[in-house]
């Protein structure tokens, strides 16, 4: 049993034209025994940025903590919103200070860059960045999520779609998986706004 | 699969062999070539002599990253010092900041200290030619001749037997290339080519020794004969 | 509350909890490692630097395509191979400290410098910085190559591999380095030395980078081969709108406790002019 499946956890990123979406399970457990169903992964920072914690559930809180604290210093000196990839190399920082004693993290981000293009990228536990264009999975069965990426998604997809095809990539990667699943919730995040929904997923 | 593993935790290793021998009116300093990590040979024509100073030479065997630190760190020391005294440093200071470097440290590397076998070398005009062993642990010893590294075990009788006082420096040059070679015939982590530094009152000289231009010992193959096509195996020196 | 320092460095708050975990029979995690082929040779007029593009975590292929020649300095760039988070980092750290000792000195950068400053920082970490790295670059006194090992070890040689398919790249160079090659030569040998690891070695795949530096200049060749480019297709699944079974259309945007900007909080207005300051 590997620490970052402790709690179990399924998180995926995607990219669409002008468009990312972020979403992840809802399922908490200690090992095999479900406790919460409810318990969400993903975390505004702001109106273009979100970020997704897979691993533990502890670490995951803490990270959103520091996260969360480290961009409100930065808006108090700043007096603007930190873009993705701004935030994406303050959360790379946090974690690789913990070099030789990590955080049992693998975050996600996604979010519109100020000109408005999507920017999603990955990170391992060490804060090793891994951006990419079209799509980022992280959790505790990412062959089952980086499977249904490789087949679903395909470029240039508006919001709708977008929605819909990572939605289907969350379920059906998490359909084998003991420990994700109980439903998720997604948000697309579009220039004009985002919206959130929430999913039906099999509850076993 | 277990390369790949090695490759990462493994250090390079100048699995070695060195040599310094002083005559009358310098020295010659030696080492071979090779440097591997595991079964690996990552540098084939490393330069194991390292210049301290104008004058002064260090023949570095053990851990590459443990010596290639100890020789930066003199080096910078040295540097200082002969800016403060305005002329070429005395053999004996160089090859003491050096073993300080290795004394003072021995709690590192889980309390068993640098891994620093070397052999310091040159040439001052108060005291002429000296060599200087520097075995692991931070021993300083002033010698007629040292010798260091995986393949010096096998050419200590060679050493014992054939070194005599009052030798020419070109007798000298001679009698460290035999030495070299004798180690890299047998030890499997010494090997490439001889690579001889010699101080005199006049300066350094360096000079590089391929394959070619050694004589081969019994049953070896002689390069020399298979380039102009007349022969193969070398039966007797 | 853990406030975030100004002086850098590292962190081993969580170093006891975590080897707690440990002898509790938790495995720990595996990070991101670029299973590698990088490689650097000297030719005519300066350096040639390539790379693959894999990055891999356990069996995972985790990246397919991301960069592993790192900017240290406009004339000098870095090949990483070993743990991708030490590699960014590590050259990170020295291209910021190279930027600031050129705008200190006025002066274009050495590659020695680098090499000295990454070594430097390698041997203090004993090889638990797992960082192999190829180092060239173009400099007042022209080329220079350089690799740089985990435990701060150094090489400066005419042509240089590093990481898990370094052997299979070594082959190809010990067979078709000449000295002073012309660039076409010298690209063509390097990306023929990556190919090697991409194809013979598991850890190493996708594509070739390469990067040229010379008194011109640098040119980053960022997927200068492309030997694997997918051979799969499909027509495109499309989803059409309301597949997905939903709970909820409309929750409120996931919750967010960041504060509102500072000029949502206070007013800034402004005051009288300033009067100038005479000297009597």
């Amino acid at each position: 049993m590997s620490i970052m499946s402790y709690n179990g956890s399924a998180i995926i990123a995607m990219v669409g034209k002008d468009c990312v979406a972020i979403c992840s399970d809802l399922r908490f457990g200690v090992q095999h025994q479900t406790l919460a169903t409810d318990f969400k992964k993903i975390f505004k920072i702001n109106d273009e940025c979100y970020v997704g914690l897979s691993g533990l559930g502890s670490d995951m809180q803490t990270l959103r903590q520091r996260f969360v604290f480290r961009h409100n210093l930065y808006k108090l000196r700043e007096d603007r919103n930190m873009k993705p990839s701004t935030f994406a190399n303050m959360v790379s920082a946090v974690l690789y200070e913990k070099r030789f004693g990590p955080y049992f993290c693998e975050p996600v981000i996604a979010g519109l860059e100020p000109d408005g293009t999507p920017y999603i990228t990955g990170m391992d536990l060490l804060g090793a960045m891994a951006p990419a264009s079209d799509f980022v999975v992280a959790g505790d069965n990412t062959e089952s999520l980086f499977g249904a990426c490789e087949s679903f998604w395909r470029p240039d997809m508006n919001p709708e779609e977008l929605f819909e095809t990572i939605s289907q990539c969350l379920l059906s990667g998490v359909n084998r998986d003991c420990l994700a699943g109980w439903g998720g919730v997604v948000t697309v995040i579009t220039k004009d706004g985002q919206f959130t929904r929430s999913l039906k997923g099999r509850m076993d | 699969m277990d390369f790949i593993r090695n490759n990462q935790s493994q250090s390079p290793d100048t699995g070695t062999t060195i040599i310094g021998v002083a005559y009358e009116g310098g020295i010659v300093i030696g080492c071979d070539t090779r440097v591997s990590i595991g079964n690996y040979i990552n540098n084939r024509t490393s330069d194991k002599i390292t210049p301290l100073a104008e004058n002064v030479f260090l023949a570095r065997s053990g851990s590459a990253p443990d010596t290639q630190l100890v020789a930066d760190y003199v080096r910078h020391l040295v540097h200082q010092h002969v800016m403060e005294i305005g002329r070429d440093p005395d053999v004996k200071t160089v090859a003491n900041l050096a073993m300080q470097i290795v004394y003072n440290n021995k709690g590192v590397n889980h309390g068993q200290g640098l891994c620093a076998a070397m052999v310091c070398a040159g040439w001052d005009k108060h005291n002429g030619g000296q060599v200087f062993a520097m075995p692991i642990g931070g021993t300083l010893l002033p010698v007629p001749w040292a010798i260091d590294g995986s393949g010096s075990t096998f050419i200590w009788g060679f050493m014992d037997a054939e070194y005599r006082e009052g030798m020419t420096r070109a007798e000298t040059e001679v009698f460290c290339i035999k030495a070299i070679s004798l180690a890299m015939a047998r030890d499997a982590s010494s090997g490439g080519m001889v690579r001889l530094v010699t101080v005199d009152k006049d300066g350094a000289t360096r000079r590089l020794v391929t394959h070619e231009e050694m004589e081969p010992f019994y049953e070896e193959l002689d390069l020399r004969k298979v380039r102009d096509g007349s022969g193969g195996v070398a039966l007797g020196i | 509350m853990v406030i975030p320092t100004e002086d850098g460095g590292f962190n081993f708050d969580l170093c006891k909890r975590n080897a707690f975990l440990g002898q509790q029979g938790v495995k720990g995690p595996s990070v991101l490692k670029t299973g590698t082929t990088i490689a650097g040779v000297i030719y005519k007029d300066g350096i040639v630097l390539g790379a693959d593009t894999r990055s891999t975590n356990g069996d995972t292929v985790a990246d397919k395509n991301c960069e592993k020649i790192h900017y240290i300095a406009p004339n000098i760039w870095c090949c990483g191979a070993g743990t991708a988070a030490d590699t960014e980092a590590v050259t990170g750290m020295v291209s910021s400290a190279m930027e600031l000792h050129r705008l200190a000195t006025n002066r274009s950068s050495r590659v020695i410098t680098a090499m000295t400053m990454l070594k430097q920082h390698l041997f203090k970490y004993q090889g638990h910085v797992s960082a192999a790295l190829v180092l060239g670059g173009y400099d007042h006194s022209g080329p220079h190559l350089h690799s740089v090992y985990p435990h701060g070890s150094t090489d400066t040689l005419p042509f240089v591999t590093m990481g898990s398919g370094s052997l299979a790249a070594m082959a190809v160079f010990e067979s078709g380095y000449k000295e002073n090659m012309e660039l076409e030569d010298a690209k063509i040998l390097v990306a023929r030395a990556i190919e090697a690891g991409i194809f013979n070695d598991l850890g190493s795949g996708s594509n070739v980078d390469l990067c040229i530096i010379n008194k011109d200049g640098k040119d980053y060749l960022r997927n200068w081969k492309c030997p694997n480019e997918r051979t799969y297709r499909h027509a495109g699944f499309t989803f059409p709108p309301g597949t997905t079974p939903l709970i909820k259309k409309n929750m409120n945007t996931a919750y967010c406790t960041s504060l509102p900007g500072l000029s949502a909080l206070v007013e800034v207005s402004d005051g009288p002019e300033p009067e100038s300051m005479e000297l009597a």
